[in-house]
């Protein structure tokens, strides 16, 4: 793990051919933002270029919460100087951004304490408005984690008050819905739960929450793949475009971190000489995402 | 559990029926009374069943209407048809019946006279006896008032009756009752079309946030909600359009998919108006817009229904029926996107300031 081989990673990634035709845009870290290819090219310009937009992490990771450590709950630290950040972002070509929450399904499935909830929110809020003042499109991230041997029916309940606590933070902080995209996780069972939903169920419940929760003018919900093997993100997401019995006002896709890059990452092994089968690799996933979110694997 | 909430769903989805509406006649034995006397109708009990009996039966009236609003007592009361009570009679012609359930109306301390419903206690007990009478949904208004001077809607006022609405909800569904929850902000008012946009986004958020914090089981539920418009006496003027598209912006911005329809109260408009502005809003629906929009009127149809009676002996009942059937043509086709208004209904003519109407 070195500076030199995550600039080549993501050399590899952008490179790879066909990349755009299934991407439409690249969350970055601040480091990649200003590193180059290894002829100069700066990767935003590679990026741009490709039509593919240039988005940025600007939240500063979790940290515990004062009075709730025992129930091992955390915020997200990263709003002081976002501002500043946000235009030096933009400057260098940026034009979204990302900050994840990160919340619990709770001790026996009650859900996240009413500050875990409150911090979170307010945070995402202000995060969005931060953006959207400096030009940036928001992507908000609430993610709920599947640690629990919970069934899908917690997932449920616990993802529906999170949603909805969201959208009133956002309301009240002024955020532009139709300048946003949610990145939210979908409704599964819990890690360790004894009796798994299928994924048909998890594609209907999943809808079905989003339904119940968020507003038309989001254009968009770009989930995150949490702890789903690709293939099982991959599946997920062509069942609830290729399922969905009333049409969605929003697209339903795919903001995929290691659901798109475990192979990938396996298959390089961060030698150069395995390069153009990680690229293979990379094509395979996306465009089978890419289809996925229009319901046509 | 679940075929509970199948049938609620199945409730819900007639009363969205595409190119069908509601026809509200809720009027407590008081205020009908009141439209009666005004035009020289006497205020009895067989003239109100006669009255909703024409409303109920009138030939081609089920064509356009999915379902009915009543008052308790019409639920009771029986069609001289055949004998049967009126919520039978209803639903045989397809037509669901719904009630309205007693309310008090109360004034919130400090809030310039802002109010609140009260009716939940016993409200449990009294949706099951409209269950077994027949009904399969109820209906809850809460009106709310735009004064921007002093701060109403304030955040109090607006939680307290979405808090309110969304227990009622829950309440209903409990005893298989499908709720239409419905706030109801007033025409009154000088405000544009923008402060509307702003109060209406406000108000259903609230609404549709603490449904769903109760629990209340979105896709068994029915909204009724104002149109957006400008402030009666605002001097701005608005095309119809533009009235059209700020109410899809307020439910885009807030209203969950999850519900199926809205069925606009008309408040104060005409009927002509209030078709107009259904219809813009049916023909500029698109992806983002999956809701069935339609009407849920009692004043916009009913009034012009008594001017008949006016200097006449007692109630017109034919001609009630005929030029009733007529309206609901009309807004039908509003609802359907298929009506053509006549000159500028519809639009909203400011009578302007220093300036002019124009913005």
């Amino acid at each position: 793990n070195s500076e030199s081989s995550r600039q080549a990673l993501r050399e590899l990634l952008f490179t790879t051919p066909g990349f755009e035709k299934r991407c439409a845009g690249v969350i970055l870290y601040e480091e990649t933002l200003f590193q180059t290819c290894v002829d100069g090219t700066p990767f935003v310009e590679l990026l741009v270029s490709k039509n593919i937009l240039p988005g940025i992490k600007v939240d500063k990771g979790v940290v515990a919460i004062p009075g709730c450590e025992d129930r091992g709950e955390t915020t997200t630290a990263g709003l002081d100087g976002l501002e500043e950040r946000c235009a030096t972002y933009y400057q260098k070509g940026a034009r979204f951004a990302k900050w994840r929450g990160v919340l619990t399904v709770g001790k026996n499935g009650k859900g996240p304490s009413e500050r875990c909830l409150a911090l979170n929110c307010d945070a995402l809020a202000n995060y969005a408005a931060i953006c959207q003042k400096n030009g940036l499109v928001p992507i908000v991230e609430p993610e709920i984690l599947t640690d629990g041997d919970h069934d899908i029916a917690v997932s449920q309940a616990v993802t529906t008050v999170v949603l909805q606590r969201v959208f009133e933070s956002l309301n009240k902080a002024g955020v532009l819905l139709e300048g946003m995209v949610l990145k939210p996780n979908m409704v599964t069972s819990g890690v360790d739960c004894l009796k798994k939903a299928d994924a048909a169920t998890v594609a209907k419940l999943t809808v079905e929450t989003l339904r119940r929760t968020v507003p038309p003018s989001v254009p968009g919900i770009l989930f995150l793949s949490g702890g789903q093997t690709e293939d099982e993100a991959t599946s997920h997401l062509n069942l609830m475009n290729k399922n969905s019995p009333l049409t969605n006002p929003w697209t339903l896709s795919f903001s995929y971190g290691r659901a798109l890059q475990a192979t990938v990452l396996k298959t390089w092994g961060g030698k150069s000489e395995n390069v153009q089968a990680a690229q293979a690799a990379l094509f395979e996933r996306a465009d089978a995402n890419g289809k996925a979110s229009l319901g046509e694997l | 559990a679940s075929l509970k909430l199948a049938h609620l769903v199945t409730i819900a989805a007639m009363i969205g029926t595409p190119g069908k509406g509601i026809t509200a006649c809720d009027e407590g034995p008081g205020t009908i009374g009141d439209r009666f006397e005004a035009v020289g109708v006497v205020n009895t009990e067989e003239n109100r069943r006669a009255y909703r009996q024409v409303l109920f039966e009138s030939e081609g009236a089920n064509e356009f209407l999915s379902a009915a609003i009543l008052d308790p007592e019409t639920l009771y009361q029986k069609s001289s048809s055949n004998g049967e009570a009126f919520p039978k009679v209803l639903m045989a012609r397809g037509i669901v019946p719904g009630v309205k359930p007693h309310l008090k109306i109360f004034a919130l301390p400090g809030q310039n006279g802002a109010t609140v419903m009260q009716g939940l206690d016993s409200l449990a007990v009294r949706c099951a006896e409209y269950k077994a009478a027949g009904c399969e949904f109820a209906k809850w208004r809460s009106p709310l008032e735009i004064d921007v001077a002093n701060g109403q809607p304030s955040d109090l006022t607006i939680e307290t009756n979405m808090r309110d609405l969304a227990r009622y909800a829950l309440i209903c569904q409990s005893q298989g009752l499908v709720p239409i929850v419905e706030p109801d902000i007033a025409l009154k008012g000088t405000h544009d079309l923008e402060t509307a946009v702003r109060v209406n986004v406000k108000v259903q958020s609230e609404l549709f946030h603490q449904m769903n914090l109760h629990g209340v089981y979105m896709e068994g539920a029915v909204l009724k909600s104002n149109m957006v418009n400008p402030g009666k006496d605002c001097p701005v003027s608005y095309t119809v359009e533009e009235i059209a598209e700020a109410n899809l912006q307020v439910f885009r911005r807030c209203f969950p998919t999850a519900m199926t329809t809205a069925n606009f109260l008309s408040g104060g408009q005409s009927l002509e108006d209030a078709s107009a502005r259904l219809d813009a809003i049916n023909k500029r629906k698109g992806r983002k817009d999956p809701w069935n929009l339609s009407f849920s009127w009692s004043a916009a149809v009913q009034m012009p229904l008594f001017q008949l009676c006016k200097g006449k002996d007692g109630l017109q009942l034919e001609a009630i029926g005929a030029l009733y059937v007529a309206e609901l043509a009309i807004a039908s086709a509003a609802a359907l996107g298929t009506h053509t208004r006549k000159g500028t209904e519809g639009d909203h003519k400011g009578r302007g300031g220093l300036f002019g109407g124009k913005k």
